[in-house]
């Protein structure tokens, strides 16, 4: 079995069907035109630039360019944390960074060298899908659970300082915040997990699937590609949470400044 | 007028203290020794800073000078949480995020500094009658009950936290003159069991029932 090519040309017939959200989103005036035609634009450049230098990166088949790749693509993906959540360079760029470039290497490699068993973990057939599929995954998670964590702190400061001032630890006083964090994070794709291959056929199965993959093999890629998705997202705000909180209070304990200052209208 | 305290005798000890927010002053060169076993009131006009040097002495808010001592440990980073064990702290119209009274009041106790002491609820309840309050409000939810109980459901907390200090702001500033009568009271008898309390308030009974006030 093999996969059939899409030309341009159907391309382009099977983007028309984008006329349809676009009326809608139009006639209700709901000011979403504007961002959907620059989200589906950006979505196009953006994809067929990765087509390009994936190209290149499977040509290549080289250990030392794949993690050259990963190092950027965990630059992207903290520079993107930063603009998500308005925090600040100082207390984020360093503690995200190492949180992804820790759980990638080592829940990544985990899987290819003793779930996939590949003599060549470095391989990019498997290298770059893999780790690609981890750093989605764990930048949406950490967002949300960085943005939950920052705001209960803010809101809740009350419940901070009354558990500090009654004898709790940093790390005790931190825990219902970090607990709020990892709920609002996790709570969907548990929510996903439940009800997966029910509701909604997974996006690897469905891809290795047009691939020319057995279902069978599909299926285990997919349980596998679920879990490790799951275990580095879980990782990785772990990291980010404990090195960012180092920076995020002062030696007293106090909650420091952590977002970016607005700028007056 | 009582004679001078010795240095044993002394649970807090402010020496020449200056707390400044930018280019507000709150309060400048202030020095204050509180005994052991002592209740002591803070008074003053809005903006004095009586909340700040209560947080102060939990490290919550800066000094630009002076040293604060509590049970004979000066206060500093490495001090912070040593100290903060030793105290048990109500701030002013505490809100906490539970849903029941009966998880508000186990909160405290989750902690590691007071698993020792652990939760003792026949004790509570002792403390809710000597305070006036219903042991029913125990089972309830925390939006069910007033502020003034809610005031004196975390004060027989305290209590129960069974500390060396009782740092509390503004104890009294939902109760009715038969209630902080009892708070008086209560606040007494943890004294006499050798509790040191120091507290913020604008309630003129309250104060007069304290063993020392210190205007601000």
């Amino acid at each position: 079995m093999g996969t059939i090519d899409i030309d341009y040309g159907s391309l382009g017939i099977g983007l028309l069907l984008m006329l349809i959200p676009f009326y809608f989103l139009w006639r209700f005036k709901t000011g979403l035109l504007k961002p959907i035609l620059t989200g589906t634009v950006r979505m196009i450049v953006q994809l067929l630039l990765i087509g390009v230098y994936l190209r290149f990166l499977f040509e290549w088949n080289n250990a030392f360019v794949n993690f050259l790749w990963v190092i950027i693509m965990v630059g992207v993906a903290a520079e993107t944390a930063l603009t998500r959540t308005r925090l600040k360079r100082t207390i984020l760029l360093v503690p995200i960074s190492i949180g992804f470039l820790v759980t990638v290497i080592l829940v990544g490699l985990y899987f290819l060298g003793f779930v996939l068993k590949l003599d060549n973990i470095f391989s990019t057939q498997y290298f770059i899908p893999v780790f690609g599929i981890i750093m989605g995954n764990m930048l949406g998670v950490n967002v949300m659970g960085l943005n939950t964590y920052y705001a209960g702190l803010h809101r809740e400061q009350q419940l901070y300082y009354y558990l500090l001032g009654n004898g709790a630890s940093r790390n005790e006083a931190i825990a219902p915040f970090v607990r709020q964090a990892l709920i609002k994070a996790f709570s969907p794709g548990i929510a996903n997990m439940a009800v997966t291959g029910l509701v909604a056929l997974p996006g690897t199965m469905i891809g290795q699937i047009l691939g020319g993959s057995s279902p069978h093999v599909a299926i285990k890629y997919q349980i596998m590609i679920v879990v490790i998705t799951v275990v580095a997202s879980m990782l990785s705000l772990m990291i980010t949470i404990f090195l960012a909180s180092r920076k995020s209070f002062d030696s007293y304990g106090r909650l420091l400044q952590v977002h970016k200052e607005e700028k007056r209208r | 007028m009582l004679p001078a305290p010795s240095y044993f005798d002394v649970m807090i000890n402010i020496k020449n203290i200056s707390v400044c927010f930018g280019n507000l002053t709150l309060f400048k060169r202030l020095d204050l020794q509180v005994r052991r076993g002592e209740s002591v009131c803070i008074c003053g006009g809005s903006g004095s800073g009586k909340t700040s040097l209560l947080k102060a002495i939990l490290g919550f808010v800066p000094l630009s000078e002076g040293t604060i001592q509590v049970d004979d440990i000066t206060l500093n980073p490495r001090t912070a949480d040593h100290i903060r064990r030793k105290i048990a702290w109500i701030p002013q119209e505490l809100a906490l995020p539970t849903e029941w009274i009966s998880e508000m009041v186990k909160m405290p106790f989750e902690l590691k500094a007071n698993r020792e002491t652990g939760f003792d609820k026949e004790q509570l309840m002792e403390y809710f009658t000597l305070l006036g309050l219903d042991r029913e409000l125990y089972g309830k939810r925390v939006n069910e009950v007033s502020g003034g109980q809610r005031q004196r459901i975390m004060l027989a907390v305290t209590a129960l936290l069974n500390k060396p200090l009782l740092i509390v702001d503004e104890p009294t500033s939902a109760l009715d003159p038969e209630s902080c009568l009892r708070v008086i009271g209560f606040f007494k008898s943890l004294c006499d069991k050798g509790m040191t309390i120091l507290s913020v308030s604008h309630d003129k009974q309250f104060a007069a029932g304290c063993d020392k006030v210190f205007i601000l």
